[in-house]
């Protein structure tokens, strides 16, 4: 198992190099934004990878409800911190590159105040676990909330579309044929790539510690 | 457009910082949970084995033979 999360993390690290790489060196200056829009190969990997720890989040808290397995609770545990991270990372990395193109760091625009509301579950989520001092009624209690957090981030996702906003409807995940050059995409999925790697390694390396406290520290 | 490097430069320099805490944090854990788990697995084989309930009985070997 060490092993494994040690070439996650070395993979990981060659990823986020090859996406360096790929953002600066590689794709062009965006016509309209001008370099700032390089921004976007963080703020929406981040995000990307936010969802897909929340969605297992939401897996494990049904499969620990469901079989009272404290493996799948440690998973729930180790995935949420990762989600928060990398959302923290696509809020703070948003308010940036909000300043110069939207003349703003922050508006209480639908999708900004979605995802800080889907931010805010999970930083409770986490809270949560920590006030309750009964390991398996804190893990019953961060299930619950696990599984009522998930729906919001579709909230998130669709924002664009049920509400006049601020923030521009998505150009990656969008149905029908997408808008963005085939260079700039491979940027953005490359960097995801990466992201991905480095979340996993973190979720694995969560798990193992969730696991070596439990074992040993009852 | 102006380019506005300072902002790129900002926006990665707090990816960098957000996600390098957290590699830390989670590194650090591991190294202190590590120590307190070889501290205890010290202490448990340096501690006297608890007594035996009962009446210590003598071994066979050590009882006199019947007369």
């Amino acid at each position: 198992m060490s092993r494994l999360i040690r070439v996650l993390g070395w993979l990981a690290a060659l990823g986020l190099l090859a996406g360096l790489v790929m953002a600066f060196g590689v794709t062009p200056r965006e016509v309209t934004q001008g370099n700032v829009q390089r921004i976007m190969y963080v703020h929406v990997p981040a995000v990307w990878v936010a969802y897909v720890a929340f969605a297992v989040v939401f897996v494990a808290s049904v499969a620990h409800l469901l079989r009272r397995s404290a493996g799948a609770d440690r998973l729930a545990h180790a995935a949420a911190e990762a989600g928060v991270v990398f959302l923290g990372v696509n809020i703070a990395t948003g308010s940036i590159w909000g300043k110069p193109t939207w003349g703003t760091w922050w508006t209480w625009d639908a999708r900004l105040t979605s995802v800080s509301v889907v931010f805010l579950i999970y930083v409770g989520y986490l809270l949560l676990r920590r006030m309750i001092d009964d390991r398996e009624r804190a893990g019953r209690y961060a299930a619950i909330l696990g599984i009522l957090g998930a729906p919001n981030i579709y909230l998130v996702h669709v924002s664009v579309y049920w509400w006049r906003t601020l923030h521009q409807p998505p150009s990656l995940l969008k149905a029908g044929s997408a808008t963005m050059p085939p260079v700039l995409w491979a940027a953005v999925l490359l960097n995801f790539a990466a992201f991905a790697l480095l979340s996993a390694y973190f979720v694995a390396k969560r798990t193992r510690l969730l696991r070596w406290e439990q074992e040993a520290l009852p | 457009m102006p380019d506005n490097w300072g902002f790129v430069i900002a926006a990665y320099a707090v990816t960098a910082l957000v996600l390098g805490a957290y590699w830390r944090r989670l590194t650090r854990l591991e190294r202190n949970l590590a120590a307190r788990i070889e501290m205890i697995n010290r202490s448990r084989e340096t501690l006297p084995s608890p007594p035996k309930p009962g009446h210590p009985r003598p071994k066979p070997a050590s009882r006199p033979p019947l007369p």
